[in-house]
C-alpha cells in the first residue's frame, strides 16, 4: 500500500535540493565571520555539547524547559520513523516491518507512545505561548506555524497506522491493538471502507509536512536544531568575562561596526537563537525600560548578516548599518551603552550565545574609531588617563584611608600578600570604612601584607568594559610592570572588579597572579583558626546578602561572603529571589557607575525594592559599588533603618565588639 | 593672554606654532633673577600650588584666570613699550567665518552654572524644593547662581543643568558654597578644583569637610539667612 515513488522521489529531491541550498545560503554568510579557534580541548568539548544540548541541562533549569525536553527527545526518537518514510517512500522494499518482531513490535509501540507525547507537548506549548509567552512578542506566526507543522506529523503519523489497523483482521489486529495503542484508538474511527482513502490522504499529508520543514527550517528560528547542538560544542569554555586585547595597527578601524567582523563564532551565535527570551528576562536593562535587549541585539546581528551578506560577499560596502538608528538590523548607540555587563543574558542562554561580548566590542568602535560615547564618560576617561583614577584625585591621596593605621608598603621579601586597596577603597569616604575593616582583620590574624601607596593605579575595569582600550591598554601595561618589578604574587582585593580584572585580564599581559578576594580570605581566615571569633555580633539584625555580579556570576564565588556573614553572626542571610547566579545586578558595572540613566525605572532602584521585601536590619554586600548604590538606593527610596555593610564591616563587628 | 574663550583658543595655537610652552590659567607670575617666568597655578585638584618654568624655550607663555590677579597700583611716569602691528590678513588667508551666533534656545531659566564666579550649591540637607528660594536670595546678592548635588536633582528639587558632580557639570568657581551636602566624592570631582570651598553641614562628620576652605558645622537654615543679611548690610554701608 505505498504510493508511487515515482511521484514521491523528485519531489523529495527537491524538497532536499530547496533545503541545502537555504542552509547553504545561511551558512555561507558564517564564513565572512573572522577566525577564532573554538577547536581545543575536543573532549571537553563533547562532554559540554552531550549535557548542555543533548541533556538540555539549561533548558530544564526553567520548569517549563521540560517541554521542550520532551519535544527535543522525540523527535530525535521518532528521527527512526521519519527516517524511515523518506527511504521507504523512495526504495518501497525498506520497511521496518521487516525487522523481526522482536526488534520491530517494541520499537513500534515506543514510536507510537513517544508520537502522542510528542503531540501533547506542541499542544501545550501552544497554548503556554498563547496565554503566558514568555514575553509578549514571542506570540508570532512562525512559532505557531512550527508548533501547528509538528502536530500535523504526528497526527498524520497516527493516521497512516490507523489507517493500516483498520483493515486489520484477527491475529495482526490483536497484535496491532497491543502494541500500536494510540493508532488503534484512531482505527476505530474509520470506516474499513474508507481506509484506503484515509492512508493516502495521510501518507501524502506527512510527507508534505516533512518538505515543508525541509523548505521552511533554514528560514526561520527553527534552524536552532541544526545550529544549537554544534553551538553548544563551540562554546566557550572559560567564562566571558575578560575581552581580547585590541590590535592597534596603524590605519586600522577599532572595535566592530560591521557585521563581518564579528568572529565566524559570532555570527554562528546569531543563526542559534531560538529566540527564547530567556536573556532579555534577566537583562536589568531590559527589565527596567531600557532600549538594550540581548535577544534583539543577536537578532539585529542576524538581519544585518542576512541583509548586508550578499555585498559583503562581493567585498562591497554593507547597506544596512549595524550600529544604528535601532531599525531592524541595526543597533541603537542608548542600547549599546545600557549594558552594565552582569552577564546574566550568557548566564540564562541554553545554547551558550555570548551576547555581552559583542556589545563591547560595538563600544569599542564607539569610543575608539567614532569618539562618540556619552558625555559624562569625558570626565572618567580624562581621569583615568591623567591621574589613573575616575576622581582624578592626586596618586599621593591613596594612603589617606590608613593613615591613622600603622600601614606598611609592599616588600618583595617580606611581604606576603598585597592589599590592592582600589579606587573606590582609598578615595571614597564610605569605601575607606571598609579598607579600614579589612586591615584591621588581617592584622589580627597576622597576615602579612603590604600596600602600593601612591605606586597603585587603577586597574582600569570600568574603561575596558567601555570600549576605551586605548587607555586600558597603558594602564594594564604600567599595573603589569609595577607588579613585576616589585615582585607581587599574590593579591587580596577589596572590590571584585579588581578581582576579575587582575585575575582574568591581566593574564593577557603575560601576569599571572593569586587573586583572592577579601570575602574568600576572611572566610578562609575563619576557617583556619587564624581569626577567632568566641562570640557572634547581632547588631546586624536581620541579615540579606546581595551577590556582586563580578563576585558571583563572572567568577563563581558564592559561598565565601555567606560563611563570612554567618561565622560572624551565627546565622546564614537572608536569600532574596533573585541570588546566586541569578542576582540582580546593582546598576553600576560595565562603566555604567559613571553614565546617568534617562529611561525607565533606576536598576539599582529596582533591586534594592527587592531587597527590603523581607524587612531586613541590614543589606550586606562585598563591593563598593553595591555599596554605593544600596546606600543611594535607600535614600531615594526613603526607606529608613536598614544599613548596608560590607561583609568585613560585619565581621570586624563580631571580632572587635 | 587673558584666559577668555577667545584667548585659550589663540594662546596652545600660537604656543604650538612658534614652538614653546604654554602654562594654562594661572593664578601668579613673577620674574626670576635669570628672567625665567614663574608661572603659578593649582594643580592635582588644587591639592598643590605649582610653579611651573620654561627654561628651554622662548618666548614664555601663559594664560591668566580672569580676575584672579589684583589690579596693580597706577604708576605716575612708568613707561614700557607699546608695540602696535598693523598687519593685514588677507581674506583667503581666514580659515573660519562666523556666519552666524545662535544663543542656546532651550528654554528659559536654563542656566548655566560653569561659567558662574559664585555658586551656592543644596544637597539632600536642603530637605525640600521650597528652601532653595533661601539659596537663590544669596546667589543673587554675591552674583551667582545656585547649583545641587545630585541628590536634590534626582528628588526633583532642582533641574538637571544645575547638578555638579561626576555625572553632572565640573564647575571652578572662586567661590562653591556647599548647603547640606555630604560631600561624597561622585560630588567632590564636579567641584574640587574651585578657589575657595564654603561648607555648612549639621554633620561634623561629613566628608565635605575634608576639601573645604572654610567649614561651619551648623544648621543651614539659620546660617544661610544669617550670611545673607551680612552682606546685604556691608553692601548698604559702602
Amino acid at each position: 500500500m505505498t504510493p508511487s515513488p515515482i511521484i514521491f522521489t523528485p519531489l523529495l529531491i527537491a524538497a532536499l535540493a530547496v533545503f541545502a541550498w537555504g542552509c547553504w545560503k545561511r551558512f555561507s554568510l558564517i564564513s565572512l565571520g573572522q577566525a577564532e579557534d573554538r577547536f581545543d580541548n575536543i573532549g571537553t568539548r563533547i562532554h559540554e555539547m552531550l549535557l548542555y544540548a543533548f541533556g538540555q541541562k539549561r533548558v530544564i533549569a526553567k520548569p517549563f524547559g521540560f517541554n521542550h525536553l520532551v519535544i527535543f527527545w522525540t523527535f530525535i526518537i521518532l528521527m527512526v520513523a521519519n527516517g524511515e518514510f523518506l527511504l521507504h517512500g523512495v526504495f518501497p522494499s525498506i520497511a521496518l516491518t521487516k525487522l523481526p518482531d522482536g526488534i520491530y513490535l517494541p520499537l513500534v509501540f515506543i514510536l507510537d507512545f513517544v508520537s502522542l507525547i510528542a503531540l501533547l507537548a506542541v499542544a501545550v506549548a501552544a497554548i503556554r505561548r498563547m496565554i503566558s509567552p514568555p514575553y509578549p512578542e514571542a506570540r508570532t506566526l512562525e512559532a505557531f506555524f512550527i508548533l501547528s507543522l509538528i502536530a500535523i506529523l504526528m497526527l498524520a503519523y497516527f493516521g497512516i497506522n490507523a489507517a493500516k489497523i483498520a483493515r486489520m483482521q484477527g491475529g495482526a489486529l490483536n497484535a496491532a491493538q497491543n502494541w500500536m495503542p494510540v493508532s488503534s484508538r484512531f482505527a476505530m474511527l474509520i470506516v474499513s471502507t474508507e481506509a484506503r482513502q484515509v492512508f493516502i490522504i495521510s501518507w501524502w499529508v506527512h510527507a508534505f509536512a516533512l518538505f515543508a520543514f525541509m523548505c521552511y527550517l533554514p528560514h526561520s528560528k527553527h534552524m536552532h536544531i541544526l545550529t544549537a547542538i554544534p553551538n553548544c560544542f563551540f562554546k566557550r569554555l572559560e567564562k566571558p568575562n575578560s575581552q581580547p586585547r585590541e590590535n592597534f595597527a596603524i590605519g586600522g578601524s577599532f572595535g566592530i561596526d560591521q557585521v563581518d567582523r564579528y568572529s565566524w563564532k559570532d555570527l554562528l551565535d546569531s543563526f542559534s537563537c531560538t529566540e527564547c527570551g530567556r536573556c532579555q528576562n534577566v537583562c536589568p536593562a531590559s527589565i527596567t525600560g531600557k532600549p538594550l535587549n540581548p535577544r534583539g541585539v543577536i537578532h539585529d546581528i542576524k538581519v544585518n548578516l542576512l541583509n548586508n551578506g550578499g555585498r559583503l560577499k562581493r567585498g562591497e560596502k554593507p547597506g544596512t548599518p549595524l550600529i544604528g538608528d535601532g531599525g531592524e538590523g541595526s543597533i541603537s548607540e542608548e542600547s549599546i551603552w545600557g549594558c552594565t555587563t552582569c552577564g546574566a543574558c550568557m548566564e540564562a542562554c541554553p545554547v551558550f550565545i555570548e551576547q555581552m561580548p559583542k556589545i563591547i566590542q560595538l563600544r569599542r568602535h564607539l569610543v575608539e574609531t567614532d569618539a562618540r560615547f556619552p558625555e559624562e564618560l569625558l570626565n572618567l576617561f580624562e581621569n583615568m588617563e591623567g591621574r589613573s583614577n575616575p576622581w582624578g584625585i592626586a596618586p599621593t591621596e591613596r594612603s589617606k584611608w590608613c593613615s591613622q593605621l600603622d600601614v606598611k608598603a609592599f616588600d618583595k621579601d617580606t611581604t606576603e600578600y598585597l592589599f590592592y586597596v582600589g579606587c573606590a577603597g582609598s578615595f571614597d569616604s564610605r569605601s575607606k570604612h571598609v579598607s579600614v575593616a579589612i586591615a584591621q582583620l588581617l592584622d589580627r590574624a597576622g597576615v602579612s601584607w603590604g600596600i602600593l601607596g601612591k605606586d597603585e593605579k587603577c586597574c582600569g575595569d570600568s574603561v575596558r568594559r567601555l570600549g576605551n582600550e586605548y587607555v586600558f591598554d597603558r594602564m594594564a601595561r604600567e599595573n603589569v610592570a609595577t607588579f613585576k618589578e616589585k615582585g607581587i604574587r599574590k593579591v587580596i582585593t577589596q572590590c571584585p572588579h579588581c578581582f576579575s580584572t587582575l585575575k582574568n585580564d591581566y593574564r593577557q599581559y603575560g601576569l599571572e597572579l593569586e587573586v583572592i578576594h577579601h570575602s574568600e580570605l576572611l572566610r578562609n581566615l575563619v576557617q583556619d583558626g587564624y581569626i577567632k571569633l568566641d562570640k557572634t555580633t547581632q547588631d546586624m539584625g536581620a541579615i540579606v546578602f546581595h551577590d556582586s555580579c563580578y563576585l558571583g556570576r563572572h567568577n563563581d564565588v558564592y559561598d565565601a561572603p555567606r560563611e563570612v556573614i554567618k561565622a560572624a553572626t551565627g546565622r546564614a542571610p537572608i536569600e532574596m529571589d533573585r541570588n546566586g547566579n541569578n542576582a540582580f545586578c546593582c546598576g553600576a558595572g560595565g562603566g555604567r557607575m559613571w553614565m546617568e540613566e534617562h529611561t525607565g525605572e533606576r536598576i539599582n532602584l529596582t533591586r534594592v525594592k527587592e531587597a527590603v521585601i523581607d524587612k531586613p536590619d541590614t543589606i550586606c554586600v562585598a563591593c563598593p559599588y553595591c555599596l554605593t548604590m544600596f546606600e543611594d538606593g535607600l535614600k531615594d527610596i526613603k526607606v529608613e533603618g536598614v544599613k548596608v555593610r560590607d561583609v568585613a564591616e560585619v565581621m570586624a563587628e563580631a571580632v572587635f565588639r | 593672554m587673558g584666559a577668555t574663550g577667545m584667548g585659550r583658543d589663540l594662546a596652545g595655537a600660537i604656543a604650538t606654532r612658534v614652538g614653546t610652552g604654554l602654562t594654562a590659567d594661572c593664578t601668579g607670575l613673577a620674574i626670576d633673577d635669570k628672567r625665567n617666568l614663574m608661572q603659578t597655578r593649582p594643580a592635582f585638584g588644587g591639592n598643590i600650588m605649582a610653579t611651573i618654568m620654561c627654561d628651554k624655550f622662548r618666548p614664555q607663555m601663559s594664560t591668566v584666570r580672569p580676575n584672579v590677579m589684583p589690579m596693580p597700583e597706577y604708576k605716575q611716569g612708568a613707561e614700557g613699550t607699546l608695540v602696535r602691528d598693523p598687519f593685514t590678513v588677507p581674506e583667503e588667508n581666514i580659515l573660519t567665518k562666523v556666519i552666524e551666533i545662535i544663543h542656546d534656545a532651550h528654554g528659559k531659566g536654563v542656566v548655566d552654572i560653569t561659567a558662574a564666579e559664585f555658586i551656592v550649591s543644596g544637597g539632600r540637607g536642603m530637605m525640600g524644593p521650597d528652601n532653595f528660594a533661601m539659596l537663590q536670595e544669596l546667589a543673587d546678592e554675591l552674583g551667582g547662581v545656585v547649583g545641587a548635588s545630585r541628590s536634590a536633582v534626582d528628588a526633583g528639587w532642582m533641574p538637571g543643568d544645575r547638578q555638579v558632580g561626576q555625572t553632572g557639570k565640573t564647575v571652578r568657581p572662586k567661590i562653591y558654597i556647599a548647603c547640606g551636602i555630604s560631600g561624597a566624592i561622585q560630588h567632590l570631582v564636579g567641584m574640587q578644583d574651585s578657589d575657595m570651598v564654603i561648607a555648612i553641614n549639621r554633620d561634623r562628620q561629613a566628608p565635605i569637610f575634608e576639601v573645604a576652605t572654610y567649614g561651619i558645622v551648623g544648621d543651614l537654615f539659620q546660617v544661610i539667612p544669617a550670611i545673607t543679611k551680612t552682606i546685604r548690610e556691608l553692601k548698604q554701608k559702602k
